[in-house]
């Protein structure tokens, strides 16, 4: 018969137990949003530069071959219309939106020429903000108010920053 | 409906050349960029207001780094490095000085990535059998908020809070 005393009982559930332990609490610390993820998944043939709001999310989702800019509320979990947004024929190329998902500015290419523009969601209004001196515009992040942008600028061959505030 | 509009470029005396990537913070007061340090795409942390460089305690190495993100205050900043053959999602907490590795499971790359205002969630673009994908990952049993000061409105003047 072998006899465990309390104290080697003990340490042998800990040794047992602990890695477990361990690995169960790395793997629940970042949980996937599963339910999210799949709504993503099956919404268009693939997404791409995703910009977070308060509630928000703003992707170019790539539908039949074409990107369009699509604006998702996380809480009920639906594609949201922003009438004006998407120029026909227009190519996005980079994206970012407000706290409160009210501002969405955006980076598009048509017929040749790159621009940046500025989206107000409550009036439905899209306006392009030139760029002086001028410059090609590439990636762009608002702030949370939606009140300062910043948008990288390529100019004689150089990236720059520009800080507007529209 | 479109309109055409000149803006006001905000001063910019401190705005240095061949920068890429810019990130602001939620509140605007901070933002984050991609610079060329000797040949190394790196990251670097700016106050807007006085123009100084901030420290990073863990990102002088392990370059080139990627798609900077910043939560409301600036608290938290998200970037995609490169350790050996593999790129990896880390966030930096600038308050308690911790690194956080973001493990994504399987064989996909981070290649662009964004964090929630208050850093509960963050969105991580990855190519996966020749596509690209968001995927959304919580936070919140990992870090602490990093919440605005108050509830962000919308143009109803309604409270637009998570």
């Amino acid at each position: 018969m072998i006899n465990f005393s309390k104290k080697s009982l003990l340490s042998g559930v800990l040794i047992l137990f602990f890695p477990i332990g361990l690995a169960s609490c790395s793997l629940g610390m970042i949980r996937p949003a599963n339910e999210l993820n799949v709504l993503l998944k099956d919404s268009a043939r693939s997404h791409r530069e995703p910009s977070f709001g308060m509630r928000w999310l703003v992707t170019l989702a790539n539908h039949k071959g074409r990107d369009r800019v699509e604006l998702i509320d996380l809480r009920s979990r639906r594609s949201i219309p922003t009438p004006g947004l998407n120029r026909p024929n227009a190519q996005p190329i980079s994206v970012s939106i407000s706290a409160n998902g009210e501002r969405i500015a955006l980076v598009s290419q048509l017929s040749g020429q790159t621009e940046l523009f500025l989206y107000r969601r409550n009036v439905g209004v899209l306006q392009r903000l030139e760029i002086i001196p001028k410059g090609v515009p590439g990636k762009v992040s608002l702030d949370g108010f939606g009140k300062l942008l910043a948008v990288q600028v390529s100019r004689d061959g150089r990236w720059e920053i520009d800080l507007i505030r529209p | 409906m479109l309109l055409n509009n000149r803006v006001t470029r905000a001063p910019s005396s401190f705005i240095q050349r061949n920068q890429q990537e810019p990130a602001l913070s939620g509140n605007g007061e901070k933002m984050a960029v991609i610079v060329d340090l000797f040949g190394r795409s790196t990251v670097q942390l700016k106050d807007l207001r006085s123009g100084n460089n901030l420290p990073l305690k863990h990102l002088a190495r392990n370059q080139p780094h990627s798609s900077p993100s910043l939560s409301w205050n600036g608290r938290y900043l998200a970037v995609i490095i490169q350790k050996g053959n593999k790129r990896l999602v880390i966030i930096e907490d600038r308050i308690s000085g911790r690194m956080h590795p973001i493990s994504i499971s399987g064989d996909r790359d981070p290649i662009r990535l964004s964090l929630s205002p208050d850093a509960s969630q963050i969105a991580v673009q990855v190519a996966y059998k020749g596509k690209w994908r968001v995927e959304l990952f919580d936070l919140r049993r990992l870090i602490e908020l990093d919440q605005p000061p108050g509830p962000v409105r919308n143009s109803n003047n309604l409270l637009d809070v998570n």
